[in-house]
């Protein structure tokens, strides 16, 4: 009974409203195709917001980010960069934070610092996380505007940014705007695992 | 006539040698060897022993955690399957941080530093179900073929189990 009454509170507490069929895919996380329903989750500010308020008119790309993370390090100025670049074509990030290590003053004084050009959302208990499949930071989401996956995966394929030769998050938004065929789907990267809380 | 020829096979030798310093593997932590794509399909080949991968780098916090833990699974299997680490930390630390971690762990494993040409595709061909986190550990049977990988810091408890099955059919060898 206390259990039941303590998943109920976790559950309400989030505020995190789910309310979609996961497949998973063959290398974990949603398969290419699912649609999600909006969820609800608070931004920096405590604010809650949903997947359907932040979406762009084209579509959504939802990054899961860290704090501390070298790997995002290294990509925050890319992210930035594609972030405005897609946005100017309908599509809007939005940044989420899994972390149990990292604090909501150190994912705020974070963000200030690189200043994400969209929004950061809490993702207390990794609820989305578990939903989405999320493993690793910097892992991109990308739906259309009916939230159907479109690409899922890494941003590109290098990490130092010195040698990328392919775009997948840049390539997939091309050709879905472009009404062609997303050549790739999927691409794994090598990242930070997302450090989830313990589970009792 | 004779010089030209001692002069070539100096420079012939000296190539081979320079060839095999490139493939050799380190003998202990304090050289880490910087390997590509197709190295790294060398390295994860089993020499006639099961064969542990840990792929890792020093930025990777749960891949420090365990370190010691596989320091100590080398020690104890010595002899009975080969164990090397894989760094993905960048080529500019492969003579700085990278070999003075292992220095400090005491690892005497083979270490090779992975810059690869498209990281994705080498996630996928090592094992489809990897997303791509770190540390990640994979065990090969001495016959080459994957029976063990692990995504995120491994049970040093379940990693022994692991190497003891791999190597219960060959105690009778």
């Amino acid at each position: 009974m206390k259990r039941t009454s303590i998943l109920f509170t976790a559950f309400f507490a989030l505020a995190a409203v789910f309310v979609m069929s996961p497949k998973i895919g063959h290398a974990g996380g949603l398969e290419i195709g699912t649609t999600v329903e909006s969820f609800t989750l608070p931004d920096l500010n405590g604010e809650n917001k949903t997947l359907n308020d932040l979406k762009g008119k084209k579509g959504t790309v939802v990054v899961w980010l860290s704090a501390q993370c070298p790997v995002v390090k290294l990509y925050n100025d890319r992210i930035n960069e594609i972030a405005e670049e897609l946005a100017a074509k309908g599509i809007n990030f939005v940044g989420i934070n899994s972390n149990a290590t990292e604090s909501l003053d150190w994912v705020k004084s974070n963000a200030t610092e690189v200043g994400y050009k969209f929004p950061v959302l809490i993702d207390k208990g990794n609820v989305l996380a578990d939903k989405f499949g999320a493993m690793v930071t910097p892992e991109v989401y990308y739906f259309d505007s009916n939230n159907v996956l479109l690409y899922h995966g890494a941003i590109d394929n290098d990490r130092s940014g010195k040698n990328v030769q392919l775009n997948y998050l840049r390539d997939a938004s091309a050709s879905a705007l472009g009404g062609k065929t997303i050549a790739t789907t999927r691409a794994n990267a090598f990242g930070c695992t997302i450090k989830r809380t313990e589970k009792q | 006539m004779a010089a030209v020829l001692m002069s070539a096979l100096a420079v012939s030798s000296a190539a081979q040698t320079s060839l095999q310093a490139e493939t050799k593997p380190a003998v202990d932590g304090s050289r880490v060897i910087k390997i590509d794509d197709a190295g790294l399909t060398d390295v994860l080949k089993a020499k006639d022993k099961p064969r542990v991968v840990n792929f890792w780098a020093t930025w990777c916090a749960p891949c420090i955690e365990e370190f010691p833990d596989l320091v100590k699974v080398d020690n104890e299997y010595k002899g009975k399957i080969d164990v090397v680490t894989v760094s993905l930390d960048s080529i500019d630390d492969i003579n700085t941080i990278v070999p003075d971690f292992l220095k400090r762990m005491k690892a005497e494993m083979p270490a090779f530093l992975l810059v690869s040409e498209d990281e994705s595709a080498l996630i996928s061909s090592i094992q489809k179900d990897w997303g791509g986190g770190l540390p990640f550990t994979v065990i090969y049977g001495a016959d080459g073929g994957q029976v063990y990988f692990r995504e995120g810091k491994f049970k040093p408890v379940e990693l022994r189990a692991e190497i003891d099955k791999v190597l219960a059919p060959r105690a009778g060898k």
